[in-house]
């Protein structure tokens, strides 16, 4: 199943589908409508259509734990064959490296039940809760037929955490460059003393 | 789901008990649900029959706006179904825009074991280059 790389691309198609169907219809009932169905619960719950649903699901997982190193030895073994699994995120193998404690993922998943289209988008990180919640809420609102809102800062604040995410490598050139920097510094203040010295 | 919908005062408490809890087992799932409620909780569902029968898409446009209801389970399986936790709540459409301000806390609050922004990097590079500065004038 394919996961869409940045979440407005997800809410941008989950909010199409829904707009497109919010409650699919199935099967429609033969045109002669039939009489007016018993007042008992399990018809209704046969005549509710199926809904586009959005489900998100909050995993933790314990790399620690022996149940999820048994998984993970059984994913490694037919593994090799293709070199990079698509559907891994990129950064799962260096995550798995260093870090013993649990770790989490978000997914959600919007799922119309009638065409079979699903929508997945998927992220492990804590600043982007925020952001999703309120996309859910933004989807709710075409669930609930109310007119969409005007856009509001969640499209200008998506820009501003790729910038914090593309600046990770800088801080490391940065601390390289200092570095060399500092020596510069040290050895021409030593060679200014120095002349000074043979000038005297 | 014979259960009865919560308040989303209690739903949000349950809520936070349950990703709480799942915090503390430090493995496993958590699954929320939202989708449209789209059939009257007491009677009437001869009212969206009628609905289907005369447009296919009545659905695209209701005569009101429709609740939106919204689930929560700790995904245990149906061997395990009498220890499992599941909820529901059923938000109305004037309600929308603060249960939702609301789910976003409780879901930032709840779900801890997600990677947070990495700001001791930039902290450590600031505090370097202000130390730099300073041995740069001395000299």
């Amino acid at each position: 199943m394919p996961y869409f790389t940045t979440s407005q691309e997800w809410q941008h198609h989950s909010s199409l589908l829904l707009q497109a169907r919010p409650t699919t219809v199935g099967q429609l009932p033969p045109l002669p409508i039939p009489t007016p169905p018993p007042p008992n619960p399990d018809t209704k719950l046969t005549q509710t259509p199926p809904q586009t649903r959005i489900t998100t699901k909050y995993t933790i997982t314990n790399p620690s734990s022996p149940s999820f190193q048994k998984r993970k030895a059984k994913r490694a073994t037919p593994a090799p064959a293709p070199p990079a699994p698509s559907t891994e995120p990129p950064e799962s193998n260096g995550v798995e490296k260093h870090s013993a404690a649990p770790r989490a993922t978000l997914t959600l998943k919007t799922f119309d039940p009638v065409s079979g289209v699903c929508l997945k988008y998927r992220t492990d990180k804590a600043a982007e809760v925020g952001r999703l919640i309120g996309g859910l809420g933004r989807l709710g609102r075409h669930m609930a037929a109310l007119p969409e809102v005007l856009e509001d800062t969640a499209m200008a604040d998506a820009p501003a955490a790729e910038g914090t995410g593309t600046s990770t490598p800088v801080p490391a050139a940065r601390d390289a460059l200092p570095a060399t920097a500092e020596s510069k510094a040290q050895s021409a203040g030593g060679g200014g003393k120095k002349k000074k010295k043979g000038k005297k | 789901m014979a259960r009865a919908h919560l308040s989303s005062d209690e739903f949000f408490d349950r809520l936070s008990v349950l990703l709480e809890a799942g915090q503390q087992k430090s493995h496993g799932s958590i699954y929320l649900t939202q989708k449209r409620l789209s059939y009257e909780l007491d009677a009437a569902s001869s009212l969206s029959t009628d609905k289907v029968a005369d447009d296919p898409t009545w659905d695209l446009h209701p005569p009101q706006p429709m609740p939106v209801i919204i689930r929560a389970t700790d995904g245990k399986d149906k061997k395990r179904r009498a220890e499992k936790v599941r909820f529901s709540t059923v938000v109305q459409p004037d309600q929308l825009a603060a249960f939702y301000a609301r789910y976003a806390e409780v879901c930032k609050g709840g779900m801890q074991a997600l990677k947070k922004r990495d700001r001791s990097k930039r902290k450590k590079d600031k505090a370097k280059k202000r130390k730099l500065g300073g041995e740069d004038k001395k000299g």
